[in-house]
C-alpha cells in the first residue's frame, strides 16, 4: 500500500466535501489512482479531462504512485 | 440611420422624433433652433445657411458620438437646415433619448452648443435694410465646459473626455515613485493598448486598475447587458445600470475614473473571422469571460499574432491563471488543455456559484500581471498555471513542460492556426429560427439532444429524433440519420458543441439551433417565414 497526499480543486473538492486528504491506496498509476477516487467519491469527470500533477509538476496519468507523493487533480475551470 | 444630417428642405419631426423611441427610454429632450427677427440690433428678413457638406456631416457626426460617449444616452439626431429660410423657420434640430432625464437634458445642451461652435455653417443675414453680411455660428457659451468633472450632479454620468477641459490632470506619483515604473513607465503605460474581453467579475478589476494606472488606450469586449445577479462581483455597476450594455456602462465609468484614457468598444463577442485583426491593434490582452470558447479563441490569436494574453477562471472559492507570452518556444493555452472542453465539463457562476470577492482577486492579479509585463517588471521564469484556493489562502505554482504540449503536434503556431481555420469554417454552426416548424420547412432534420427529463418538461412541438448528447457523441456517424441535421438543446451549448465534433467526424450538415429551445420565439411572437431563416455566424 501506498500512502499519498490528495488535494482536490474545483468541482472535484465540491464532490468530495473536501479540498484534500491522505490515502492509503493499492493503486499504482496515477490513472488507477483516480479510478478509485471515482467510485469512493463520485466524481462525474473522466481522467482526460483532468490535469493532474505530482509534487508540484504535471504529470502523465500512467506515471506510477510512489510513497509519500502530493497528488494534484486539477479540472478546467470557466467563471468569469 | 446618421446621427447626423443636413436638410436643403423643410424637416419632417415626426419620423426624426419617433426614431429614437427605444425601451429603455425614460425621457426624451429635443432643441430647436429658430430664425429670430434680429441680430445685434438688425433687423433680419431671413437668412440663408451654406455648410461645407462633407466636413459638416463628419464633424456632426463626431459631435454626436461624444456626446454618446459623455453622457450615454440611448438615440440622438441633429439635423441642421441649408439654403434659404424666412423668420421662424426651423433652422436646427436635437433629438436626444435616454434612461434618465438628466442624460437627456446635457446630451442635447452639448450637441447644440458644440454644433454652434465647430460646425462648419455659415450664414447670411438679409437685413430689412436690404443688405446682407455673412455671420460666423460660432460665437457660443459652451455650458459643458463648466460642469464640475468629477462630482457627479445626482448620479455617476457626468464624463469628460474633451481636451478643452482643464479641471482634470491625472497624478499617477503613487506609481511613478516606484524605482521600477518612474515617468519612463508611465510613458509605456500612456502608450500601451490593452484589450479586456469580458466586463464581468474579472473584467471589472482589471479595468479599473489598467484606467487608474494610465494605460493609453483600453480596448472592451462584452456582448451582454447587466443583470441583477452580476452585482454582486460586478464592481463597476450600479443597480439603476440593469438592463444596459456592460460595454457602456464600462465606457462611462473608465471616462468617469480617468478622462485621460481612450476606450474603444466592441458590443459582440469576438469571432473566429475577426479576432486576429482585432487582436494585432493591441499590445496586450487580458481574457476575462466566463466562455471556454473565447478563451480558446483568445488563445489562437494571441499565439497567431504575437499578441500576449493574460487567462483567469474562477470557480466557487478558487481560480486559475495562465499568462500566455505568444512567444516561440512558450507554452500556451492548448499546451496544457489541448481541446475545449465539453460543455458542463467545466463549471460556470450561473451553475457553480461564486463568491463575488473570488474573481475580484483574480481579476486583480491579471491586472497585476498586465501592469508587470508592460512595464517589464520582474516576472518568474518560464510559464505556470496558478491556482488560487481562497478558502485555505493557498496558491499553488505548477510549471507548464512545453515539450509536452503543442510542440508534439507542430508547435503552437501550427496548432492556433488549424484550429482557427477550423473555427472559421464552422462560423455558419449556429442558425437561428424563430420556430422549430420554419427548420424543418427549410429542409432540417430535428434531432433532440437533451436528457430524457428535460424533453419531459419541455417537448418539442415539431417531430424530432431524441438522441441524448452523451450517446450522439458516442455514436458512430454513420449511425445517424441522413440529410441536414439541426441538433436541438436547451440553450444552444451542448448543440454547438456536438454539431461542431460531428463535423470534425466529417458530417458537415450538421447545424446547431443557436439558443437553443429557450430562444425559440412564443407563437404569438412570430414574424412570416420569409424573413426569419437566417445564419448567425
Amino acid at each position: 500500500m501506498t500512502t499519498v497526499t490528495l488535494q482536490y480543486y474545483a468541482q472535484l473538492r465540491e464532490q468530495a466535501g473536501t479540498g484534500g486528504e491522505q490515502l492509503s491506496t493499492a493503486a499504482a498509476t496515477l490513472r488507477e489512482l483516480y479510478d478509485e477516487l471515482r467510485s469512493r467519491h463520485g466524481f462525474l469527470l473522466a481522467s482526460d479531462a483532468l490535469k493532474v500533477a505530482v509534487n508540484a509538476q504535471f504529470s502523465d496519468w500512467d506515471r506510477a504512485l510512489h510513497e509519500g507523493d502530493t497528488v494534484v487533480f486539477i479540472p478546467p475551470v470557466a467563471g468569469g | 440611420m446618421n446621427s447626423f444630417s443636413l436638410s436643403a428642405v423643410p424637416v419632417d419631426l415626426v419620423p426624426l422624433r419617433e426614431a429614437l423611441r427605444h425601451p429603455g427610454s425614460g425621457g426624451f429632450c429635443s432643441f430647436e433652433g429658430w430664425v429670430r427677427n434680429s441680430n445685434e440690433g438688425r433687423e433680419v428678413s431671413g437668412l440663408e445657411y451654406e455648410a461645407y457638406a462633407e466636413l459638416a456631416l463628419a464633424e456632426g457626426e463626431r459631435i454626436v458620438a461624444e456626446a454618446h460617449a459623455r453622457y450615454g444616452m440611448l438615440a440622438a439626431h441633429c439635423v441642421h437646415r441649408t439654403g434659404d429660410l424666412r423668420i421662424g423657420d426651423l433652422a436646427v434640430w436635437i433629438g436626444v433619448s435616454a434612461a434618465h432625464r438628466d442624460e437627456a437634458f446635457r446630451a442635447c445642451r452639448y450637441i447644440i452648443d458644440e454644433i454652434k461652435h465647430r460646425l462648419p455653417i455659415w450664414k447670411k443675414e438679409h437685413y430689412l435694410s436690404g443688405d446682407t453680411a455673412w455671420v460666423a455660428c460660432s460665437h457660443t457659451e459652451r455650458a459643458h465646459e463648466h460642469e464640475p468633472p468629477t462630482a457627479p450632479a445626482d448620479h455617476g454620468h457626468v464624463h469628460h473626455r474633451d481636451a478643452s477641459v482643464p479641471a482634470f490632470s491625472p497624478d499617477y506619483s503613487r506609481q511613478t515613485r516606484l524605482r521600477d515604473v518612474g515617468d519612463a513607465g508611465q510613458a509605456k503605460l500612456a502608450a500601451a493598448r490593452v484589450l479586456v474581453i469580458g466586463a464581468g467579475g474579472l473584467g471589472c478589476p482589471v479595468l479599473s486598475y489598467l484606467a487608474g494606472a494610465g494605460v493609453g488606450t483600453l480596448g472592451i469586449v462584452d456582448g451582454d447587458v447587466l443583470d441583477a445577479s452580476n452585482l454582486h462581483r460586478q464592481t463597476l455597476y450600479d443597480a439603476r445600470d440593469i438592463g444596459q450594455r456592460k460595454v457602456d456602462l464600462a465606457a462611462r465609468r473608465i471616462a468617469a475614473l480617468n478622462p485621460a484614457v481612450s476606450v474603444h468598444t466592441y458590443a459582440q463577442p469576438l469571432h473566429a473571422g475577426n479576432v486576429a485583426e482585432v487582436f494585432a491593434q493591441y499590445d496586450l490582452v487580458v481574457e476575462c469571460t466566463d466562455d471556454m470558447r473565447s478563451r480558446y479563441l483568445g488563445n489562437d490569436a494571441a499565439v497567431l499574432t504575437g499578441t500576449p494574453l493574460i487567462l483567469a477562471s474562477v470557480y466557487q472559492y478558487e481560480g486559475q491563471l495562465q499568462v500566455v507570452s505568444a512567444k516561440p518556444g512558450e507554452p500556451c493555452l492548448r499546451c496544457l488543455w489541448p481541446d475545449e472542453p465539453a460543455p458542463g465539463v467545466a463549471g460556470s457562476c450561473v451553475e457553480s456559484g461564486v463568491l463575488g470577492p473570488v474573481p475580484g482577486v483574480l481579476g486583480t492579479m491579471q491586472a497585476v500581471e498586465a501592469l508587470k509585463i508592460l512595464l517589464d517588471l520582474p516576472r518568474p521564469a518560464g510559464s505556470a498555471l496558478l491556482l488560487v484556493d481562497l478558502l485555505d489562502i493557498g496558491t499553488q505554482r505548477l510549471p507548464i513542460d512545453v515539450s509536452r504540449g503543442c510542440a508534439r503536434h507542430g508547435g503552437c503556431a501550427a496548432v492556433a492556426q488549424r484550429a482557427l481555420a477550423q473555427a472559421q469554417h464552422d462560423c455558419d454552426v449556429d442558425l437561428i429560427f424563430d420556430s422549430l416548424h420554419d427548420a424543418i420547412a427549410a429542409g432540417y432534420r430535428l434531432v433532440d439532444v437533451r436528457e430524457p427529463d428535460e424533453i419531459a418538461a419541455q417537448p418539442l412541438d415539431a417531430p424530432s429524433c431524441c438522441v441524448p448528447s452523451a450517446q450522439l457523441a458516442a455514436a458512430c456517424t454513420a449511425e445517424l440519420p441522413p440529410g441536414r441535421l439541426l441538433l436541438v438543446c436547451a440553450s444552444g451549448r451542448r448543440s454547438a458543441h456536438l454539431a461542431r465534433e460531428l463535423r470534425g467526424q466529417g458530417r458537415h450538415d450538421v447545424y446547431s439551433l443557436a439558443g437553443g429551445v429557450l430562444a425559440l420565439r412564443p407563437l404569438g411572437d412570430r414574424v412570416p417565414a420569409m424573413t426569419k431563416v437566417r445564419g448567425a455566424p
